[in-house]
């Protein structure tokens, strides 16, 4: 008998608890708040993530910036500072460009992080329908990383720009200056040499790569 | 005693309640036609008076149980919707931090690092939300090379490797400059197609 009420109990009780678990579902199946770890500091990134989307400019850069600070644990004084110079920069690029999309505002930014001039992003203003600028770009800001003086840097990207070179040609371009410079020459050499013979000419240097390292498969 | 002794007017009372109320045929008509003169209750109203007259429900046990969770479901729901994490009401604008996705795309790019002597690599960047534990590269051979495919959107990706916890810039990647956390990133360009 006290089989048959436990029974009939479960059986009333089954719906309930399958209930209860459906509604506790959306609450569970939410994803964690990646910002939940700025604490105090996340009501100043909120409201820089708001102005730059007040002022038309991608917020995206902003949240990878904050995400990345606290990747890195970060202090939270440190982030919202980061994340500050970054809608700097994203505004100094668009002013610069006058257009751009996230990607090539992005691009710009993180040029003149490296220490381009604003002033230099404005020869990149006028741009055939379909050519990008983020190329270029990627390959200044890491020449500028390596040691070449960005005059140097500025000169040798606009030339190929101007030229009409391609994603490829800045691509060997960025390909053999990083060869030579892993081989000890000094970087601003090394990116005339490079521009003076043909950017994209590969040297006997770029084949091998350095011991230890494998050659990454890249997305070209 | 009784309680007529007590109270002489309750048996008076009485006694005139049961006696019969004698009406005239002419008395009645006149209270029946004033009674059709009357314009009929609208329905709409008796709906009203009949949802606001009080009454009483009974409920099964399992019934009761069976409302009282779909109430919680409906608040859970309904507070998880529009309350942030912290506790702080969302005031209608999309969630300022969503970790991003792994995009949806058909460019599968290959991270490679090489590291004999390591126990654990991830790939870190805006494709996993920055997220040191996410993708974690796989040992393919003895010669210490690690090696993860992902799927990636096309446009210009920044990232770094955490080598047993220390990060490190892809060795064969342009270099992003550091964000001002101390490190520097790598940069990698997708532009379409497969690059396994």
């Amino acid at each position: 008998m006290t089989h048959g009420v436990l029974r009939r109990a479960a059986r009333a009780l089954a719906p309930t608890a399958a209930l209860l678990a459906l509604s506790a579902l959306p609450a569970v199946a939410q994803d964690p708040d990646p910002f939940a770890k700025l604490e105090n500091n996340r009501f100043a990134v909120e409201l820089l993530i708001d102005s730059a989307n007040a002022a038309g400019l991608p917020s995206n850069p902003l949240r990878e910036v904050a995400l990345q600070g606290i990747a890195k644990h970060a202090d939270g004084r440190k982030i919202v500072d980061a994340v500050r110079k970054e809608l700097g920069l994203l505004r100094i690029a668009r002013e610069a460009l006058s257009t751009g999309d996230e990607q090539e505002l992005t691009a710009a930014a993180s040029v003149l992080r490296a220490g381009a001039k604003p002033t230099q992003l404005s020869t990149f203003r006028a741009r055939k329908k379909g050519r990008t600028v983020l190329e270029p770009f990627i390959d200044w800001a890491d020449f500028l990383q390596r040691g070449v003086p960005n005059e140097e840097a500025y000169t040798a990207i606009t030339k190929l720009w101007q030229d009409g070179a391609d994603d490829d040609t800045f691509h060997s371009l960025w390909t053999n200056v990083k060869a030579d410079i892993s081989q000890g020459l000094n970087p601003g050499t090394a990116l005339q040499n490079r521009i003076r013979e043909g950017p994209g000419r590969a040297s006997p240097a770029t084949v091998k790569p350095p011991e230890g390292q494998q050659e990454n498969q890249s997305s070209r | 005693m009784t309680d007529s002794e007590l109270h002489p007017y309750v048996e008076w009372i009485a006694r005139e309640a049961r006696r019969p109320v004698v009406t005239d045929q002419a008395a009645r008509d006149r209270v029946m036609a004033a009674v059709r003169a009357e314009p009929a209750p609208l329905h709409r109203l008796s709906i009203w008076s009949r949802l606001l007259a009080p009454r009483a429900f009974t409920f099964s046990p399992a019934g009761g149980a069976l409302l009282a969770a779909g109430l919680v479901g409906i608040g859970v729901f309904a507070g998880s919707m529009a309350l942030n994490r912290d506790g702080r009401m969302s005031v209608g604008r999309p969630p300022v931090a969503v970790a991003p996705q792994l995009p949806v795309s058909n460019t599968l790019v290959r991270f490679v690092y090489v590291a004999p002597n390591a126990n654990q690599v991830y790939v870190v960047g805006d494709f996993n939300g920055w997220d040191t534990t996410k993708t974690p590269l796989v040992r393919t051979a003895s010669n210490g090379v690690w090696t993860v495919a992902l799927p990636l959107s096309a446009g210009r990706h920044t990232y770094s490797f955490v080598v047993d916890g220390s990060w490190s810039a892809d060795p064969h990647a342009p270099l992003a400059p550091d964000d001002g956390f101390g490190h520097a990133n790598s940069v990698k360009l997708v532009r379409g197609g497969s690059s396994l």
